[in-house]
């Protein structure tokens, strides 16, 4: 497990590091001047540009330019927006906050929904539920994230007013931002209206949660549908019905557990697409996260901030991969073993 | 499987109790005590000498500052604000202005006054964009477009402090504009105090991003994108406001605006489209004004750019678009056929209609005079944004296109996100541009100088780039002269020069909209000037 660990975190460096490698090399290529790419300070502002020629080598050669930048970047130093001179890395982490928070409960619905799901689906082979729960799941799977969320949005809060369709909170609950993440941002607030902006909150974090889970959840359902099917078809189970156990424990104890390792698998991949659509659910619901960021900042020509959200939602999906190949690999030894080809 | 069952259960619940928990929590504190208004975009900053957008206007203006003088469009007089009596001596070319007392400051984290507002406060609002000398003239850019454009920084020679309550102003000529000018949103009074602390702590740019006032709400936070968020300002000089909160969440889609409003997500705003929202079935909970806007939108060209150097091409252009069907489908009737550069609101306007009328013909006719008959291709330059002058610049120039096509012109569409669009346009990368104009002031020089004259070309707000000395000669004549009737000669005299050398095409004079829950009440959106929160206010027990 160890060496398997080690490989596994090396290869996470060397991706972060040819990730840095790209960006330094995107201050080139885009247009303008490299330097206020990079730092979004303009030559106009003369002093401190110099300054900058100086502290980032831009006199010595592109590889001494390239240390100076990995180590600015490492310690946080990711230079201004060009259109509102923040500091890009300060910016960034309540947007980070805001993003991860929406992200995790969407992937915790999309658990919670998906593979009970599945696994019920399973139960009912061929049977009218069966049939059903896929049909639908393979309608969902294919309904593009934009327009549903825009039909959610008409439907849901439109029609029926149930819900607002922008932002975190009504913006009156003067919350002060310091995660991003709106929840754990009111549970530390000492607002003395606590309990009504978690209301407000909760009521407008669903609807995005929802769009955001479907995607994940019917891919899971189908996943754990058939690997329940390979599971239940295995001698073991087979075996545990001859010795007279008793349906509940056949499935709980023996099947669902086999089951689950290919569904833990993919977690990874279901992570990567719920990533891409979170940016184009975060500008349709205005949330104050980096997938929203990220496309203004496309729009404004901002190349610092470009740079900043590009790490940041490219570091996250690598993270999470490897977090759970390791998780993967840890409960389940069979695996390791597979890619080794140890006894 | 009564397992798979729980599942299948659990999973439905845990949807369930998310859905059910959306409690409309209208009856706590902090919402019945502010106002959400869904602003169309970024202010470019928080310092209204430092910009003519109409969005930064809105932001900062009326909110966080206050001017010495202002205008009482019904009175159509000239009241007291931040000073209380002035006068005018040496035949109108010295004003003196004696201040009010007890007007304080914002108290803010950032910033704490010791003082109350001082002539010296005064001169220093003055002054950093008189004197190209004054410690903060380059600050934040060092430009400063209305005062340039508008001849401002020319007229005024010396701001004087004779006492802490009394400031006077020496002017190079008398001007009957002065006082108008003065009672702009953009003369804001801004504190020296702060300014001075701001230099000693090494961060004069401060001063824009982190503003202090004396207006009715102190500003407290700004999200680019996000929100602005103010809180009231307690110990404003009038009456404080009765709103606690004010919050601007910035919304440029203008769909996303109307449902934000039809969701109760915004309780005002600008700019709403009218017409779709009068087919959607909202009851009595939305109500939607207009106020007489006195604007114009026009179309400029570029008078550097070949062809539009010829008058003889620009005399086509104006003959070759169909103007009264660009009203019906861009304002659905909503406004008026421009006759001049002047609406109809101002005093000095003259009912002759000065514009060329729809002849496709004609049009080709001065087209193959000026060597041009086989047509030719150039840019039209579209707002991304609405306007109240321009609700939809994209679909206008869509139609003006379709026009010129009938003359075998063949014009491109640009446009760019609107900073950028007006930085670009202030280098003239334009051939004609589809922009307007919102006056300041009731004064109807407000439409001259700032579009048509020399000075304006240098800061970029005269899109047609036209500078003709003589042209500008009249505009001063007009504006040092005293006699209403005389004036309104000089600027009838100046609409016939523009009809001749046809710098733009005038289209339409149109009303300004606003949307807003039914109860909000005294929001106000002054002619001359950005939206006023200061008297606004939420009526109980309203709600169903």
């Amino acid at each position: 497990m160890i060496r398997y660990s080690l490989r596994r975190l090396t290869l996470l460096l060397v991706t972060l590091w040819l990730l840095t490698v790209f960006l330094f090399a995107l201050n080139y290529f885009f247009p303008g001047d490299a330097l206020t790419n990079m730092t979004g300070v303009r030559s106009a502002d003369a002093l401190h540009y110099q300054r900058l020629v100086a502290e980032r080598n831009f006199d010595g050669s592109i590889f001494a330019q390239y240390l100076a930048f990995l180590s600015h970047f490492m310690t946080g130093d990711w230079g201004q927006s060009l259109t509102t001179q923040r500091d890009v890395f300060n910016e960034l982490l309540p947007l980070f906050g805001a993003t991860l928070e929406l992200s995790l409960l969407a992937m915790i619905l999309a658990l919670v929904i998906g593979a009970p799901l599945g696994l019920y689906a399973a139960g009912q082979q061929r049977g009218t539920m069966d049939r059903v729960i896929m049909g639908v799941s393979l309608s969902a799977y294919s309904i593009p994230v934009f327009w549903l969320a825009q039909l959610f949005i008409l439907f849901f809060a439109v029609k029926l007013g149930w819900t607002p369709i922008s932002g975190q909170i009504n913006p009156l609950f003067d919350i002060e931002v310091r995660s991003g993440a709106i929840i754990a941002d009111i549970l530390l607030s000492d607002s003395s209206y606590k309990s009504a902006a978690l209301a407000d909150a909760i009521n407008h974090l669903w609807l995005p949660v929802i769009v955001l889970a479907i995607m994940p959840a019917t891919m899971l359902m189908r996943i754990t549908r058939n690997s329940m099917l390979d599971v239940l078809q295995q001698n073991f189970i087979r075996a545990a019905r001859a010795r007279g156990l008793s349906e509940a424990r056949i499935l709980l104890r023996h099947a669902l557990p086999n089951a689950m390792q290919p569904v833990v698998r993919q977690l990874g991949l279901m992570f990567s697409v719920l990533m891409s659509n979170i940016i184009v659910t975060e500008v349709i619901f205005n949330w104050p996260g980096i997938g929203g960021w990220l496309v203004k900042s496309i729009y404004e020509r901002d190349y610092p901030v470009m740079q900043g959200g590009l790490f940041a939602i490219a570091a996250i999906i690598l993270l999470v991969n490897v977090a759970v190949e390791l998780f993967h690999a840890w409960r389940y030894p069979q695996v390791r073993k597979e890619l080794y080809a140890e006894h | 499987m009564r397992l798979f069952r729980v599942g299948l259960f659990a999973s439905v619940a845990v949807t369930g109790t998310l859905i059910a928990c959306s409690p409309a929590s209208d009856e706590v504190a902090p919402l019945r005590q502010g106002i959400i208004y869904c602003s169309e975009g970024n202010p470019e900053s928080f310092n209204p000498q430092l910009g003519t957008s109409g969005t930064t206007i809105d932001a900062t203006s009326a909110q966080l500052y206050d001017r010495l003088i202002d205008y009482d469009d019904e009175q159509q007089a000239f009241v007291p604000a931040l000073a209380t009596r002035w006068q005018a001596m040496d035949k109108g070319k010295r004003y003196r202005f004696t201040l009010r007392d007890n007007v304080q400051f914002h108290q803010t984290p950032w910033f704490t006054p010791s003082r109350p507002l001082q002539a010296h406060d005064v001169a220093f609002s003055f002054r950093r964009w008189l004197n190209t000398g004054h410690p903060y003239h380059e600050v934040n850019g060092g430009s400063y477009p209305f005062f340039t454009a508008s001849g401002l920084n020319r007229l005024i020679e010396q701001v004087t402090v004779i006492d802490d309550k009394t400031v006077e102003f020496q002017l190079s000529r008398s001007d009957s504009s002065f006082l108008a000018n003065l009672a702009t949103d953009f003369a804001v009074i801004l504190s020296a105090e702060y300014g001075a602390e701001l230099l000693s702590r090494g961060t004069p740019e401060q001063l824009d991003k982190q503003p202090i006032g004396t207006g009715p709400f102190v500003f407290e936070e700004f999200r680019k994108d996000l929100i602005i968020r103010y809180h009231r300002h307690e110990n404003y000089w009038r009456e404080a406001p009765e709103i606690e909160q004010l919050v601007y969440s910035i919304t440029p889609n203008a769909n996303k605006r109307m449902l934000k409003l039809l969701t109760g997500e915004c309780d005002v705003i600008p700019y709403p489209l009218v017409e779709e929202l009068a087919l959607l079935d909202t009851g009595d909970d939305i109500q939607i004004s207009s106020t007489v806007n006195p604007n114009i939108a026009f179309w400029a060209f570029n008078t550097d750019h070949p062809p539009f150097d010829n008058v003889l091409v620009r005399r086509a252009m104006a003959h070759a678009i169909n103007r009264p069907a660009i009203i019906q489908t861009i304002y659905n009737g909503n406004a008026r056929l421009a006759t001049g550069v002047l609406p109809e609101t101002s005093w000095a306007y003259s009912p002759v209609d000065l514009t060329y009328g729809y002849d496709p013909q004609r049009a080709r006719e001065l087209l193959t005079e000026a060597g041009l008959a086989e047509g030719f291709s150039f840019d039209i330059w579209a707002m991304p944004v609405q306007r109240a002058y321009n609700p939809n610049a994209q679909k206008m120039a869509e139609l003006i296109q379709s026009d010129l096509a009938h003359i075998g012109v063949q014009a491109n569409i640009v446009s760019y996100e609107w900073n950028a669009f007006r930085r670009r346009l202030a280098r003239d990368e334009h051939d004609s541009v589809l922009i307007g104009w919102i006056a300041d002031n009731a004064d109807p020089d407000n439409f001259f100088r700032p579009l048509l004259s020399c000075a304006a070309v240098n800061v970029g707000t005269n899109r047609a780039n036209w500078c003709v000395p003589e042209f500008d000669d009249l505009l001063i004549r007009a504006i040092t002269e005293n006699k209403t009737e005389t004036r309104k000669k000089l600027y009838h005299e100046a609409e016939n020069w523009i009809y001749r050398e046809v710098p733009l095409v005038p289209i339409a004079n149109s009303m300004r909209f606003q949307a807003s829950r039914s109860d909000i009440h005294g929001v106000e959106v002054p002619a001359y000037g950005g939206v006023s929160f200061r008297q606004a206010y939420r009526s109980d027990g309203a709600q169903p």
